[in-house]
């Protein structure tokens, strides 16, 4: 993938490369599957008109997950309008209960459930950090794409880090 | 990232099933045609529905016997079309936001908030107010053709329903205001530290 490909090449390996993670990424942002294929559809599309206008000035990693983020952004905001249940940020789930269940934790499908339920209730850029985070990025590429300082992904990353720690009572492997 | 690097929940969340899609260039350009013929009719039923109410009001004004009722729907139909103007021009119905690829998502999020605070801020000007002064020239002429403390009081009370519907509609906005501008507070200090 270069600069000198054409929108159609770009978006081909685009859909390739990242088509997986786009599909987590519109999982984390809407619950409903009918609207999760509206979206999914929706950024597929924002991407492909996107690159028409890539010039090569951030890497095509960032310029993907960028759109993909805003389009999904745009999408939960307009959805806030017609739901009830409020956006938190990460310093509100911080004070959830911890799940010390261990039962509970050793089922896989739970544990998937919670955390998904956890990323679906966080603020969009919050939402976006932790996903980022879950997608293995590194700070240097969260704030990039974020416009988040280093210093402001990094303490996020150690909140989200903890969180995580605390709710699905597992230590860092790292 | 490679698997002996990915700690247990990033695992779980990498090897969750996931329904992808992958799209040929010529399917995902007749997706886009399809998309923006959906949008393209979601505006039309907006404006189909401005269209209804705005005959409806103009048989009324053609059919009305005295320059008071005329002059009421006319102002009616002349707000309405204000407001469709009003709706148009802040996008509320935009078929994909701008600068999705430009803007970071701090930037993003935040134009956004500010676009939605922008709409919900005015929503006097634009909601609001263009229906008043059809309204108050229809108070006057029904004041005038009923010249009875019993019409009067009905008409009061006419007037203090809407007024409070008003308000309610003012409220609400207002309330919203607040919140979005909590959150864009939240972002301005996000991207200005450090």
């Amino acid at each position: 993938m270069t600069v000198d490909s054409t929108p159609d090449e770009l978006y081909h390996d685009a859909a390739r490369v990242y088509g997986a993670a786009l599909g987590r990424l519109a999982r984390a942002y809407e619950a409903d599957a009918d609207l999760r294929r509206d979206l999914l559809q929706e950024i597929h599309i924002a991407l492909w008109r996107s690159f028409s206008s890539f010039d090569g000035r951030c890497s095509l990693r960032t310029w993907i997950y960028r759109v993909a983020h805003n389009v999904a952004a745009s999408h939960v905001l307009e959805q806030r309008r017609t739901r009830s249940q409020a956006l938190v940020g990460l310093e509100e789930l911080e004070n959830l209960p911890d799940g010390n269940n261990t039962q509970q934790a050793a089922d896989r499908r739970h544990a998937f459930d919670r955390l998904l339920n956890m990323i679906q209730r966080l603020k969009p850029l919050d939402r976006h950090v932790i996903l980022s985070y879950l997608e293995g990025h590194d700070a240097a590429a969260i704030s990039e794409i974020t416009g988040l300082s280093l210093g402001n992904v990094a303490v996020k990353i150690h909140r989200i880090k903890n969180l995580l720690a605390r709710q699905f009572q597992q230590g860092e492997t790292r | 990232m490679t698997n002996q690097l990915r700690n247990p929940v990033q695992k779980l969340w990498q090897d969750q099933p996931v329904e992808g899609i992958t799209m040929s260039a010529e399917i995902i350009r007749k997706r886009a045609a399809r998309f923006e013929r959906k949008i393209l009719w979601r505006n039309v039923r907006e404006y189909v529905a401005a269209l209804i109410a705005a005959v409806t009001l103009g048989y009324f004004l053609v059919t009305a016997r005295d320059v008071f009722a005329r002059v009421t729907f006319g102002l009616l139909i002349a707000g309405l079309a204000w407001m469709v103007v009003q709706l148009h021009r802040k996008g509320s119905v935009r078929s994909m936001p701008t600068g999705v690829s430009t803007l970071t998502s701090l930037q993003f999020y935040r134009t956004e908030l500010e676009r939605q605070r922008e709409a919900v801020n005015s929503v006097w000007s634009w909601y609001l107010a263009p229906l008043i002064p059809g309204l108050l020239v229809y108070s006057v002429w029904s004041a005038i053709r009923s010249p009875r403390p019993a019409a009067w009081l009905g008409l009061a009370l006419m007037n203090a329903v809407i007024a409070g519907m008003f308000y309610v509609v003012w409220k609400m906005n207002v309330r919203a205001a607040r919140c979005l501008e909590r959150m864009i507070d939240e972002l301005k200090a996000a991207e200005n530290s450090y």
